[in-house]
């Protein structure tokens, strides 16, 4: 199940990809420090850019403290998004580097947390158990080069390679 | 404050997936989701990872692992740093993990999809909250965790109880009163027919009484199965495949001989508890509620010396009833005027059907049969638990332990249907027969 094609040194996101990053939506977010630790957090918004190979991912720098100098240390991240209605999955994964917070990304973690939270209300999950997952305060923003993407539906294709970077 | 597993129970009710975060060799960070995570002690997690074949390679290259794990009752998060011990794939640890595995995903409908192959022990090493954006905010208050003066009195009355009949009401009683839930069944083993027979139920409409668990079906099935104690806690996620309630009509009961078993259709916890006699499952007592996270753990524990206290008492009272020295029945006129009762037996599953109304089948049915036949032959209308174990002990072995339910079931089930025969306990190890009419009975066109 190929949604994406590599070109060069990074992957591409394809049309239907595309699609799946338009729904509503959650977000988890991993990177790993110079000693190889691993750390975990909550994405709270994202963006695409034009060439498709770069995605800029936002957190909170003040609930998931540890993200951003495992990022600056090990300079690599995986985002892993999915659709709570369908539990439809796609990990992301390659180098990351930090970038100042501007206010547009402000806006985008308003949007994104919006959207989820509606989503998952409608789904039955009460908004005062979902509030303490997702908070804007202090946003972070890390540039993702996407060189891996896999499917993480479970099921039987959960972990299967998606589209790689041919290298 | 230092956090303790022990502090984070409601973590682990799978009501909120779980998310671990890994690093391979090359410190490339893998993040997903994760079905389940089981408390094994004070200062170790065990994690099933069916599908994700790269966190499991992941960390065998590098131990060091990270967990977020999720209060399904508040939204809290905690953050977990954890290290890789061993691969489990046998023994009680990987049983015990299998069993929590059915009852979590049984939640989002997967339970055929997700069967445990492995599962990973991991060594806790510290625990952290996260932060929150609504720290400060009115907690939620729960229900306080039930009374022992309570618990003790629901079971002084049932041990009390001189029969089966009242020793299944006072469990349910003792579920409504004790805890607060209003929808409960009991269900009785039947070994003969490896099943589980509905015995007793409070709130459900229609009751579902005679209604069956086969085998280990199901999380009730389950429970009966592995003698342990199966709980669902958020059954928002479960996808309700035609979960249009069927309201069966007794034209549907009479052509399947089969009675629906009795839904909650809000339920959102549901939990099983065996009914354990000296070591043996004779039973399952059957809780749901509309709340999420209805079960905590002292609900659970009260529910579970509930449920032991009365599979004792009915092991107890069935051999009393056994043991009764009951007078042998004098044969009597019959002295029934009125209408035919007609009365319809099937052999091939001894189900047993009243003025074209089903009523029950199996031991329950075998019993209806002889006792009506000892009315039209001899003329009596008692008869004595010990005739009825002698004449069809040698049939179904189990009957020495359960003719009480058995007896039972087939009094709640022709008093449901308003049928025109009742049978009425009238002693110990002793019932009558009552009738509206002239019975006849005749063998099923099978």
């Amino acid at each position: 199940m190929v949604v994406c094609r590599g070109e060069g040194t990074a992957v591409r996101i394809d049309e239907k990809l595309i699609d799946f990053f338009n729904r509503p939506l959650m977000s988890i977010i991993a990177a790993a420090d110079e000693a190889g630790r691993p750390t975990a957090g909550r994405g709270i918004g994202f963006h695409l850019e034009d060439d498709r190979k770069t995605m800029e991912v936002i957190f909170s720098g003040w609930q998931w403290p540890r993200l951003e100098p495992s990022i600056r240390g090990g300079g690599k991240m995986a985002v892993t998004f999915v659709s709570p209605s369908d539990y439809v999955s796609f990990q992301l994964k390659g180098p990351a580097v930090m970038r100042d917070t501007e206010a547009q990304d402000l806006d985008r973690a308003e949007r994104f947390i919006t959207a989820a939270t509606d989503e998952l209300e409608a789904l039955g999950v009460a908004r005062p158990l979902s509030v303490p997952w997702l908070t804007a305060r202090g946003a972070r923003v890390a540039r993702l080069s996407i060189s891996e993407i896999y499917v993480q539906t479970p099921g039987p294709l959960a972990g299967m390679l998606a589209g790689a970077d041919p290298g | 404050m230092t956090l303790r597993l022990s502090d984070l129970s409601a973590c682990f009710e799978g009501v909120i997936p779980s998310i671990i975060a890994t690093a391979s060799a090359d410190g490339m960070p893998n993040i997903s989701y994760l079905s389940h995570v089981v408390q094994v002690d004070a200062d170790h997690v065990a994690l099933s990872n069916q599908f994700f074949a790269k966190t499991a390679a992941n960390v065998r290259a590098n131990p060091k692992v990270t967990l977020i794990l999720v209060d399904g009752a508040t939204g809290d998060q905690f953050l977990l740093d954890i290290g890789f011990v061993r691969s489990v794939d046998g023994g009680a640890l990987f049983d015990r993990i299998a069993r929590q595995l059915k009852a979590s995903s049984a939640q989002v409908g997967m339970s055929e999809v997700m069967r445990l192959r492995s599962a990973d022990l991991f060594r806790v090493h510290g625990i952290e909250k996260v932060l929150s954006p609504a720290e400060g905010a009115p907690a939620t208050v729960g229900r306080a965790p039930p009374g022992l003066p309570a618990l003790s009195e629901a079971l002084d009355l049932i041990e009390q109880q001189p029969g089966a009949d009242e020793i299944i009401e006072c469990l349910l009683d003792g579920v409504r009163s004790v805890l607060g839930f209003d929808h409960a069944l009991v269900l009785i083993r039947d070994g003969d027919r490896d099943c589980l027979i509905t015995t007793g139920s409070i709130g459900y409409e229609p009751s579902g009484l005679g209604s069956e668990i086969l085998g280990g079906e199901g999380l009730i099935g389950a429970s009966a199965l592995s003698g342990q104690t199966i709980k669902v806690s958020d059954m928002s996620r479960v996808r309700r495949f035609g979960e249009a309630i069927s309201q069966e009509t007794q034209a549907a009961e009479n052509s399947t001989r089969s009675v629906t078993f009795p839904k909650m259709p809000m339920a959102m916890s549901q939990i099983a508890v065996p009914m354990v006699a000296r070591g043996t499952v004779t039973g399952v007592l059957f809780v749901e509620s509309e709340q999420r996270l209805a079960f905590p753990d002292d609900d659970e524990a009260a529910l579970k010396i509930l449920a032991g206290r009365a599979a004792g008492a009915l092991r107890a009272s069935e051999w009393e009833a056994a043991n009764a020295e009951a007078t042998p029945p004098m044969p009597q006129a019959a002295f029934a005027v009125g209408r035919e009762i007609r009365v319809v037996h099937h052999r091939f599953d001894d189900s047993v059907f009243v003025d074209g109304i089903y009523i029950v089948k199996g031991v329950a049915g075998v019993l209806l049969r002889l006792m009506l036949e000892w009315h039209l032959s001899e003329g009596r209308s008692e008869f004595t638990n010990r005739e009825l174990r002698l004449a069809a002990g040698s049939r179904m072995p189990e009957l020495k332990d359960n003719l009480e339910t058995r007896l039972l079931l087939l009094r709640r089930r022709l008093d449901e249907k308003k049928s025109a025969l009742r049978f009425v306990r009238v002693g110990r190890g002793r019932v009558r027969l009552e009738t509206d009419g002239v019975p006849s009975l005749e063998g099923g066109r099978e």
